[in-house]
């Protein structure tokens, strides 16, 4: 890992000052769980010569529910948040989610921001730099992406651009169909507030300079909504999906009145099959509308020469989702 | 905000503090807490495999919780307590834990690399549930690769490992850190789980 | 287990169990030696190129930095078979190999050098794959290797080192057959069998030419012998081993990494420790061989086999060592488990520029099996043979006879496995589970259940040569001088077993020697399974040959013959008369000791059997095969530790072994030849979480090899696995798989589900080959 300078920031305002100033590569380290990786692998350009430690800002680690829904701290931990009893009683596919990410001794430092803020797993973008040097591409700022003709098996089917790297978060999966808000703070007190999905872009994420997330609300459950939250690996974790669908119903004598469908690990943001979920509504839910929900899921998908596996593969796991929603 | 200038560890029980800075026996900032253990303070028990947070071989208890020191950054554990696998014998007698014991009565290890780091993922795990299921066990190791495959051993000495910590617990009088050297006959035809 | 033995057979503790779990145990990271630096190799981006200019001048003026070399500095020290592999070379051969070497008072101060140096390449063109390489015309690697066409056969093994199997009349073979099968499969995922500790060395160079170096292999004198002529037979070797974190074989193959270091220790003039960070160990080490064979196999209806002929094509990478010697192995090993009159079974070594392929368990065996089974596999199923059933008939029995690796042939004078096996199937439900081929054994919802078999031996359990002292002293305790070093396996507390067994001591009595070539004599190693028998035969002599002195010594005290006496505890009596004993010290005085002296000499008349059956279930919709239960059977002889045993038995699921034809395997980027998943996050290995049912069957039939009847099983334990896998996976879908791993993409594909992209696809990119020919020929 190249050197650094280390400040431990104590306020927001402070923690976005820094890293918004100029002349310097400044970064945010919260867990630290994939920033150090990134480091270590020497795969950015310009490597920080700063680093921001969050975890001293005080409670930005809060996990508060009441009527008016849930908010979690940018800083709450993946354990914590997995374990919380408000969590799992009225949200139980974000806490399932956290829980799916990575292993206990990662989830015992990993937070919120730093799961819905980690870079691309695409391993061209991840290549690192000790084996002969990192590889540019489109996401790093180069001319063009040595993926597309390489090997995609975990690249994008959906929204790709440019670039065909996938979001890698699980929570932002959960949280998208939970129609959670992602609260941003930047520079000079800015602040703004957005749906998860609208925080990646195909090349990264809408973050401006010194600009971070310090929480995420999420709006109370529906009364009557189910959900599931289905990831699938190559094995057991420790691993990222290949595809992952968080799916909520809301179900009134039987009927579906209300439904999110989000697909994880498929595009470079958390992706919502939004003609699936209007094909849900109004209808009864059963195998056979879970089949049909699923082709409609997928039929906008646009795989790559390499991955054309995740679609049908997509499709059973939307499917499932949706059955399991109905169990849940 | 503030730059630290020193570090106070306090690693298995005993206090340390290290200067910040460019000298070998200081800390850099860049500096993990694997690195910490391992080059300045001479604990090498806690093993580096993938340096990257994929493989739970460096695991230490941080204030209790099992994490990855080969992805934390030493200045960011300022003020914090840190055992590691050579912290879990009785320090004054240099007796097994039971934890250690079992390992040792089940043959639950091969060339031994992993097995640091899954006894320390193990006592984090016993420490916050005395009695977990095979299931839990596995589980709260599914961040430790072990290449041999002991994992079937590991299992049964994490179970016999939970009974004689139970049943320490319940017994008066000194704490258990003695078992009979010789593991319980077992027949290699029965297999496992 | 065997009655009568005091340690022989009994769950003991491991000698070095105390070191272990309190982090005591040193391995080599964890050493430091007196003005030690630290070493760092700067790694080529392509995969084949001439380095036009190197300009270190920025690297050489960073503080800490002690040595810069590169290719014009290095001396000439080779590796390789032939010897054609440089410290640096002014060419490189596969993205990550040398092309710098730096030694730093710090570890950090060695990185940044890396980023200092410049370099120019000339990119020339590559072949990434052996089609590639075997093209007309294709860009050569080497001079010495014409055509990407390796030379055959190894010195090691003699000059009529076994390169292919030729014997009877094929044709003549095939007309009698009633069924024939011809096909194209490969094993060609070169997974990693991935030791927990990274490969490492520690080099300390002393004028004019010494040099000592700390190994991190399981077979640290045969690392001092492979150094001796890689150096060029011109540099007096010291090798001390010691604890190793795994090495699964291939950790022998460190020996382009002690040259490095050694000639950064020379540059420097101070020891320097070079160790490869995980992503070195996983794209530029060395990984399993990629296998590929043509073959043609002819079956009576009975499972007689008569004929197998095959073109076996072995991808080496852009070296190879160990890789005609492998070949060798493999092919000796395809005749334990198919028995045929009649063959024509030849090699070719190709190179290419990828990693380096070296040493894995397995040995060139496990690698050409699973390539040739599915195609044996094809003819069984076209007779309707159970496979359980052929391979029953087919291994080796005794006085039946094979060619081994020096090309000569032998006659099997060990135990038939038939015992073993039947009692494996029973363990298994092999019967109740085996529904016919292409037939699931179940089928619920979308989950489709198949079961699969598989076979291997081996016969390196008595290859080479072993040799160990036993020293006595006179307070009644026994040193072992041997060269065995801990790797996992528990063989140096076995030797201990053994040897106090020999003597009857208590086992805390007897310890063992640094691997130090400065201490003990020749050791070829624990490599295969040759630990039990050859090593432990070598110790067991040493411990009688030190037995027979003391009570020859003891003989005119005691007033009786030597053959009249015997030992325990430290004491020597008369048989008749124990209560007449007296102590060791009384024989061998307070100044001395009693030295023993032992050597095994290779045997190839014995081998060992591992049948391995697994259940697999697979999801028709997802593509997924989870792994449910595995069984292995085998028979050991005598067991010398049955929790040791264990252990490696579950082995055969990690190391590149079952797993390889689930999960494992390394992805090449095809338009760069670099390794996209050197790190352990793609590179997907076995969790605590999935955990397939193991049960291991370990019969006792007393075998004739040393006086505890024992042989060793532990290093074929992953080889019949992976086509066992292909096998159940084919069962449950009902029609054939032939390519490893079987991933998703390749179920879906299979399925229909996705169109198939060719052979190679959806797994290893840098795989290619032609799966349609692989059909079963008509009856006969
Ligand atoms: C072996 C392994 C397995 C993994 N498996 C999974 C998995 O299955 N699923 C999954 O989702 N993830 C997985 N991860 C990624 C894991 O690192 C993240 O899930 C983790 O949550 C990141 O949190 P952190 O606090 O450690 O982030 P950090 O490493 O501290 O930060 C990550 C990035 O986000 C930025 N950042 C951090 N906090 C903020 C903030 N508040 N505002 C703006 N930017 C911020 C940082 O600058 C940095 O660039 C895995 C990682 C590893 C090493
Ligand atoms: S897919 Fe995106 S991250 Fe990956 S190489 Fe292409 S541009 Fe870079
Ligand atoms: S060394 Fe820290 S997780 Fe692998
Ligand atoms: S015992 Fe070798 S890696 Fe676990």
């Amino acid at each position: 890992m190249r050197s650094f300078r280390h400040v431990r920031a104590t306020t927001v305002a402070e923690a976005c000052a820094l890293l918004a100033e100029p002349g310097t590569r400044a970064r945010a380290n919260a867990g630290g769980s994939d920033l150090l990786g990134a480091l270590k692998d020497g795969i950015y350009p310009e490597p920080p010569d700063l680093l921001v430690d969050l975890k001293t800002i005080p409670g930005l680690d809060a996990i508060e529910a009441d009527e008016a829904g849930l908010r979690v701290g940018a800083l709450a931990r993946l354990a914590d948040i997995a374990r919380s009893e408000p969590i799992r009683a009225h949200w139980p596919i974000f806490s399932q989610a956290a829980q799916a990410v990575a292993s206990p001794q990662i989830r015992n430092v990993a937070t919120l921001g730093g799961n819905l803020c980690q870079e691309v797993r695409c391993w061209y973008f991840r290549y690192p730099a000790g084996l002969g040097g990192s590889i540019d591409c489109l996401r790093k700022g180069g001319p063009r992406c040595p993926a597309v003709k390489g090997d995609t098996r975990y690249h994008a089917i959906f929204e790709g651009r440019g670039c065909f790297a996938v979001c890698p978060s699980d929570t932002a999966v959960a949280l998208a169909a939970l129609d959670a808000i992602v609260v941003l703070e930047g520079p000079g007190g800015a602040r703004r507030e957005l749906p998860v999905q609208d925080v990646y872009t195909p090349l990264g994420t809408v973050l401006e300079p010194g600009e971070l997330v310090t929480a995420v609300r999420v709006p109370p459950p529906a009364e009557e909504a189910r959900s599931a939250f289905l990831k699938f690996t190559v094995r057991e974790p420790i691993d990222f999906a290949v595809v992952s669908v968080a799916a909520s119903i809301t179900l009134r004598d039987g009927v579906c009145t209300d439904a999110r469908l989000v697909l994880g690990a498929v595009g470079p943001r958390p992706y919502r099959a939004l003609e699936a979920e209007a094909r849900l509504i109004g209808g009864p839910i059963d195998e056979r509308a879970a089949v049909e929900a699923a082709e409609v899921a997928l039929a906008g998908a646009k795989p790559l020469r390499g991955n054309a596996y995740k679609v049908p593969l997509a499709r059973s796991i939307v499917m499932r989702a949706i059955l399991a929603a109905l169990e849940g | 905000m503030d730059e630290a200038t020193q570090i106070r560890l306090t690693v298995n029980g005993r206090g340390h503090t290290l200067a910040v800075g460019p000298r070998s026996a200081d800390v850099a900032p860049s500096d993990t807490l694997a690195h910490t253990l391992r080059h300045v303070m001479g604990l090498t028990g806690t093993k580096v495999s993938c340096d990257r947070g994929a493989c739970g071989m460096c695991t230490v208890l941080l204030d209790g919780r099992a994490v990855l020191s080969c992805s934390l950054l030493t200045v960011e554990c300022d003020g914090s307590s840190v055992t590691t696998v050579e912290g879990l014998a009785d320090p004054e007698t240099g007796g097994l834990h039971p934890l250690q014991q079992a390992f040792v009565d089940h043959t639950a290890f091969q060339c031994g690399f992993c097995t640091p780091g899954i006894l320390m993922s193990t006592k984090a795990l016993l420490d916050e549930n005395p009695e977990p299921t095979v299931g839990e066990v596995q589980e709260a190791l599914a961040g430790n690769h072990c290449r041999c495959i002991t994992h079937y051993h590991v299992l049964e000495a994490v179970q016999d490992a939970a009974g004689r910590m139970r049943e320490a617990a319940l017994e008066p009088g000194p704490t258990v850190s003695e078992s009979s050297s010789n593991a319980p006959e077992r027949d290699v035809a029965t297999g496992t789980r | 287990m065997a009655a009568g033995y005091r340690h022989i057979g009994k769950a003991t503790e491991r000698a070095d169990a105390r070191d272990i779990v309190t982090g005591r145990t040193r391995y080599l990271s964890d050493l430091e030696v007196p003005r030690m630096l630290y070493g760092r190799v700067l790694r080529s981006p392509h995969a084949h190129a001439r380095i036009l200019s190197i300009d270190t001048s920025a690297a050489r003026a960073l503080p800490g930095v002690e040595a810069v070399l590169t290719h014009a500095d290095a001396p000439d020290w080779r590796v390789g078979t032939p010897r054609v592999v440089r410290v640096l070379d002014s060419t490189v051969r596969f993205a990550g190999d040398s092309v710098a070497l730096v030694a730093a008072t710090t570890e950090a101060a060695a990185e940044r050098a890396l980023e200092l140096i410049e370099v120019e390449y000339e990119p020339l063109p590559a072949v990434l794959t052996m089609d590639e390489a075997l093209a007309p015309g294709a860009p050569e690697i080497f001079p010495e290797a014409p055509g990407n066409v390796v030379s055959a056969g190894t010195p090691w093994f003699g000059p009529e080192c076994l390169t292919g199997v030729r014997m009877g009349d094929v044709e003549r073979g095939f007309a009698e057959a009633d069924a024939v099968a011809e096909g194209v499969c490969g094993y060609e995922n070169i997974p990693n069998p991935l030791p927990a500790e990274p490969p490492g060395v520690i080099a300390h160079w002393e004028e004019p030419n010494k040099a000592t170096l700390w190994v991190s292999s399981q077979a640290a004198y045969q690392d001092k012998v492979v150094l001796f002529f890689a150096f060029g037979r011109q540099v007096d070797v010291r090798t001390i081993g010691g604890p190793c974190g795994g090495s699964f074989g291939s950790k022998l193959m460190s020996v382009q990494l002690a040259l490095q270091a050694t000639a950064l220790s020379r540059a420097a003039g101070r020891p320097v420790r070079l160790v490869m960070s995980k992503e070195e160990h996983m794209a530029a080490f060395v990984l399993r061989i990629g296998s590929r064979i043509k073959a043609k196999v002819g079956m009576k209806r009975d499972g007689t086999v008569t004929a197998v002929a095959g073109d076996w094509l072995v991808d080496t990478g852009y070296y190879s060592m160990t890789t005609q010697a492998q070949v060798a192995v493999g092919c000796g090993e395809a005749q334990l488990v198919v028995r045929s009159p009649n063959w024509d079974l030849r090699s070719t070594i190709v190179c290419t520029n990828r990693t380096a392929s070296g040493i894995v368990r397995g040995f060139g065996g496990q690698e050409l099996k699973c390539s040739i089974l599915p195609v044996v596999s094809r003819v069984m199923a076209e007779l309707d043979i159970d496979p359980f059933d052929f391979f029953k008939k087919n291994y080796v029995k005794p006085g039946d006879g094979y060619f081994w690796r020096d090309g000569q042939w032998y006659t099997y004078r060990g135990i038939d496995y038939t015992t073993a096996m039947d009692a494996g199937a029973a363990a298994f439900g092999w019967k109740d589970r085996w529904r016919g081929w292409l037939q699931p054994s179940a089928v619920h919802g979308t989950v489709r259940t198949g079961v699969g078999v598989g076979v291997h031996g081996n016969v390196d359990i008595g290859e080479s040569v072993s040799e160990a002292w036993v020293r006595l002293d006179p307070h009644g305790a026994a040193v072992i001088y041997s060269a065995a070093s801990e790797h996992g396996t528990g063989q140096p507390s076995n030797l201990i077993k053994m040897v106090a067994e020999v003597l009857q001591l208590p086992l805390d009595r007897v310890t063992m020697t640094p691997a130090d070539s400065a201490i003990t004599p020749f050791e070829f190693g624990p490599v295969g399974s040759r630990g039990t028998w050859a090593m432990g035969g070598a110790s067991i002599a040493a411990a009688e040959d030190a037995r027979r002195k003391l009570l020859e010594r003891a003989a005119p005290t005691l007033g009786r013959d030597p053959g009249d006496l015997d030992t325990c505890d430290g004491l020597v009596f008369p048989v008749d008369s124990p209560e007449n004993a007296i102590r060791w010290n009384a024989v061998i005085g307070r100044e001395g000791s009693v030295m023993g002296e032992g050597r095994f000499d290779p045997d190839f008349t014995l081998a060992n059997c591992m049948m391995t059956f697994v259940e697999v279930a697979v999801d028709s919709d997802t593509g997924k095969v989870d792994l449910r239960r595995v069984v292995n059977a085998t028979d050991a002889g005598t067991i010398i530790d049955p929790p040791g045993l264990e252990n490696q038995l579950n082995g055969s699921l990690g190391s590149a072994g079952i797993d390889s034809a689930l999960f494992e395997e390394t992805v090449y980027d095809p338009a760069t030849g670099r390794v996209l998943n050197a790190n352990m996050i793609d590179y997907k290995w076995r969790t605590f979480a999935e955990l397939p049912d193991m049960k291991n069957v370990v019969l006792e039939t007393p075998v004739d090899s040393h006086r505890f009847r024992a042989i060793g099983v532990g290093e074929v334990a992953t080889a019949p696995g992976p086509s066992a896998v292909l096998m159940a996976v084919s069962n449950a879908l009902g029609m054939w798989m032939d390519e490893y791993p079987v991933t998703p993409e390749r179920v879906l594909a299979a399925l229909g589900k996705v169109p198939a992209r060719g052979r190679g696809a959806g797994g290893t990119a840098a795989a290619a080959t032609d799966s349609d020919d692989l059909a079963a020929g008509a009856d006969r």
